[in-house]
């Protein structure tokens, strides 16, 4: 089952208010800022040894994010099961319908965009919730910089895709 | 403090997969300027923790009394050449870091094989983090290139 495909998306005004509820509960909580792609490098630490992983600034952490990431995961499951029944599925919506590729070539086409998604993220040092959220949210020039690298080079990207190529 | 992570985690998940946040079509639709709910949530988002953030700052204290400290994220060239290939990455899967998970959960199967790449990519990050620390004006190891 895909979802949102028979029923309507929570108003963007409200899904805004929800994501800022979280936003300051982890920064009232613990002093923590909102961020998803530094929890990868904790999975990394759990099994590589590079320095990286290892570093004071992760370490001092705690490790907060694991359970964090666990809940993002949760929270699929449940909107699944609340929205009518979590089954495993292949359906990707509009790609199934201009691109048409099956379940191999979705596997190498998502393990490829995962491999940006997390060299890139770190690389940049936030993602949509660090950056684009937090960080602009702190007014931070560099947040503000990274938003625009990744908002720019999706719109390119999918105006390729979608409007050149296909 | 665990199952505190794990709730807002859970509310987290949940919004985003009921918002559209974690639906293929929508991120597409966001990029191809067709579709206005990304742009209005992260919008609300931002208009709304902005001035709460400054005012926490300013005023406020954490549940435990202890001083309120938002250290902001260094600068450097990665901010630029991570975002743009991060952009990449969310604009090929329709999933940025937080919708992985949210699509894995909802049982999206090739949602697993970003999982797996993101996981590889920030691995492969770490480890070549002294070879491009140079090159990318990267902050010392110790500190990385900043947290979120």
């Amino acid at each position: 089952m895909l979802i949102l495909h028979d029923m309507q998306a929570i108003h963007w005004a409200v899904a805004g208010l929800g994501i800022s509820a979280v936003t300051l509960a982890l920064l009232v909580i613990a002093n923590r800022r909102l961020g998803v792609s530094t929890g990868f490098e904790d999975v990394c630490a759990l099994v590589l040894r590079a320095p990286y992983f290892h570093r004071d600034a992760l370490k001092s952490e705690g490790g907060w994010r694991l359970p964090l990431l666990g809940g993002l995961v949760l929270g699929g499951v449940l909107s699944a099961v609340l929205g009518g029944g979590w089954s495993p599925t292949w359906d990707l919506g509009m790609f199934d319908e201009r691109i048409g590729w099956g379940p191999g070539g979705k596997v190498v086409w998502m393990f490829a965009g995962g491999l940006l998604i997390g060299f890139g993220t770190r690389l940049a040092g936030g993602c949509t919730s660090g950056h684009g959220i937090f960080g602009l949210s702190n007014l931070e020039l560099p947040s503000l910089v990274s938003t625009m690298s990744f908002m720019a080079a999706g719109l390119v990207t999918t105006n390729l895709i979608y409007r050149v190529i296909l | 403090m665990i199952l505190v992570y794990l709730v807002l985690g859970t509310f987290f998940g949940f919004v985003l997969s009921r918002s559209g946040a974690a639906d293929y079509d929508f991120i597409q639709g966001m990029f191809l300027l067709e579709r206005f709910q990304l742009y209005g949530i992260i919008g609300t988002a931002v208009v709304v923790t902005a001035p709460a953030l400054w005012l926490l700052k300013r005023y406020g204290k954490t549940l435990t009394g202890a001083p309120l400290v938002v250290t902001p994220k260094p600068g450097h060239r990665g901010n630029v050449v991570g975002g743009i290939l991060f952009g990449v990455g969310w604009s090929i899967t329709g999933m940025c870091p937080g919708p992985i998970l949210v699509n894995v959960g909802e049982g999206k199967v090739y949602a697993l094989a970003a999982l797996a790449g993101a996981l590889l990519g920030a691995g492969a990050f770490g480890v070549a983090y002294p070879r491009l620390q140079r090159a990318m004006r990267l902050p010392p190891l110790a500190r990385g290139t900043g947290d979120g």
